[in-house]
């Protein structure tokens, strides 16, 4: 796995139209982010149309990474996620879509995890912890599931604004916490 | 804040961060994401604030198996971004940045580089060979020829055509090999410029090298790399 300094490299050549730099940054990130597309839109064939698109982004967008200031994996899965989601909002309201599919298969940290990137999944953890289980649930859910507030309601059968009133504070809380 | 209170939910400075924290957590509604969305390409205090989510939830990010994507999808995008799926000779040959424009420039260029040529051959005998480059993108205005002799401390510039618009600068990148661009600094709005090149830099100046110019706010990238579109690149090459 490349460290994040490689990829921020590879972002700012990418940046000044590199294309083997594209081609290698697309070795190193692509199954990363065809993971993400995969677990929030759940369709395999939408979800390669979804990462065709990210890297289109990803092209013309690199140009504005060196000003964001953020680190390179975050940045690139912010992009994957948001196209992902928009897809996700885009489709009907479907309940029903909620379901595992076969190939989303690991929800244990994949072994490409830093020491950096294993104590911050510690902080943030130990945050939810001090949430109550279902709202850290939905937290959680939302993030890595793509579950809107129409499912989330659902699921833990409330009405639509208390849910978006539990989630508000929930993330609010979350904050403080981790600013401590 | 209290408990028991559920309402409480417009307090000004939690109200903005908690609507950023809904768009990155992907919650709301297609018409009020979309809202949001648009808010963060003109509002740089909530797009702080998206970005800021952004960092905070990203652990949970190694909770996404990584997959591989087919192979085939890597030639459908190079088709789409590029037109074609094979690799170029050199990536400046695929900057496609402007629209197509009259290439009169062309003789202006050939001119320059024969007065360089002819400033070359009246040299010592003795010097070891300079390193030229032509710096051009397809369908870009920009042309720009630049000289280095080894053991000088200057790179020389001609600009052949082109000009930054009204509140931008051209910057000078050196890229060489795999380390990112290193700023040689920005040109001077007149057609010539002497960029002095800090001694940490002078040992890159290779053939192999390359010389790019990107567009940036006045007074160069405000972040030490390049932020704005390449408008002209090229190799350095000996003689």
């Amino acid at each position: 796995m490349s460290t994040p300094e490689e990829i921020a490299r590879l972002l700012s050549r990418v940046a000044l139209r590199d294309r083997a730099a594209f081609d290698v940054l697309y070795g190193h990130v692509s199954a990363k982010l065809f993971g993400v597309c995969l677990r929030l839109l759940r369709d395999r064939q939408e979800s390669e149309d979804a990462l065709q698109e990210v890297f289109v982004k990803v092209w013309h967008k690199a140009d504005r990474y060196a000003a964001s200031g953020a680190s390179p994996m975050p940045w690139l899965i912010a992009i994957a996620r948001n196209h992902a989601i928009d897809r996700l909002r885009a489709r009907r309201p479907a309940g029903s879509e909620i379901g595992e599919a076969e190939w989303v298969v690991d929800d244990a940290p994949t072994p490409e995890s830093s020491a950096v990137q294993r104590s911050e999944r510690r902080r943030i953890d130990d945050c939810l912890d001090r949430l109550q289980d279902e709202r850290a649930a939905a937290v959680r859910g939302a993030y890595l599931d793509g579950d809107s507030y129409e499912i989330l309601a659902e699921r833990f059968a409330v009405p639509l604004n208390t849910m978006r009133t539990w989630l508000r504070r929930s993330l609010i809380k979350l904050r403080e916490c981790l600013e401590e | 804040m209290s408990n028991g209170d559920d309402n409480d939910l417009t307090v000004p400075e939690t109200g903005d961060d908690a609507l950023a924290a809904e768009y990155v957590l992907g919650v709301l509604p297609f018409a009020e994401r979309a809202a949001a969305a648009a808010r963060v390409e003109v509002d740089p205090a909530f797009a702080r604030r998206v970005a800021g989510w952004e960092r905070r939830l990203s652990p949970f990010d190694d909770e996404t198996a990584p997959v591989a994507p087919p192979p085939a999808l890597k030639s459908a995008l190079d088709r789409r971004l590029f037109g074609e799926a094979q690799k170029p000779a050199g990536w400046w040959r695929s900057l496609a940045l402007w629209r197509p424009l009259a290439i009169a420039s062309l003789a202006a260029c050939a001119l320059l580089a024969g007065m360089l040529a002819n400033e070359i051959a009246t040299r010592p005998p003795e010097s070891v060979a300079r390193l030229v480059v032509q710096l051009e993108a397809p369908d870009s205005p920009v042309k720009m020829l630049a000289l280095f002799e080894p053991g000088s401390s200057a790179v020389r510039l001609s600009a052949v055509s082109g000009t930054p618009d009204s509140g931008r600068d051209f910057e000078l990148w050196l890229i060489e090999g795999d380390n990112p661009p290193a700023s040689l600094g920005v040109l001077p709005p007149s057609g010539a410029a002497t960029l002095d090149i800090p001694e940490s830099l002078q040992a890159s100046f290779a053939a192999g090298a390359t010389l790019a110019i990107s567009v940036e706010p006045a007074g160069g990238s405000p972040t030490g790399q390049p932020t704005g579109p390449v408008v002209a690149a090229g190799q350095l090459r000996a003689i």
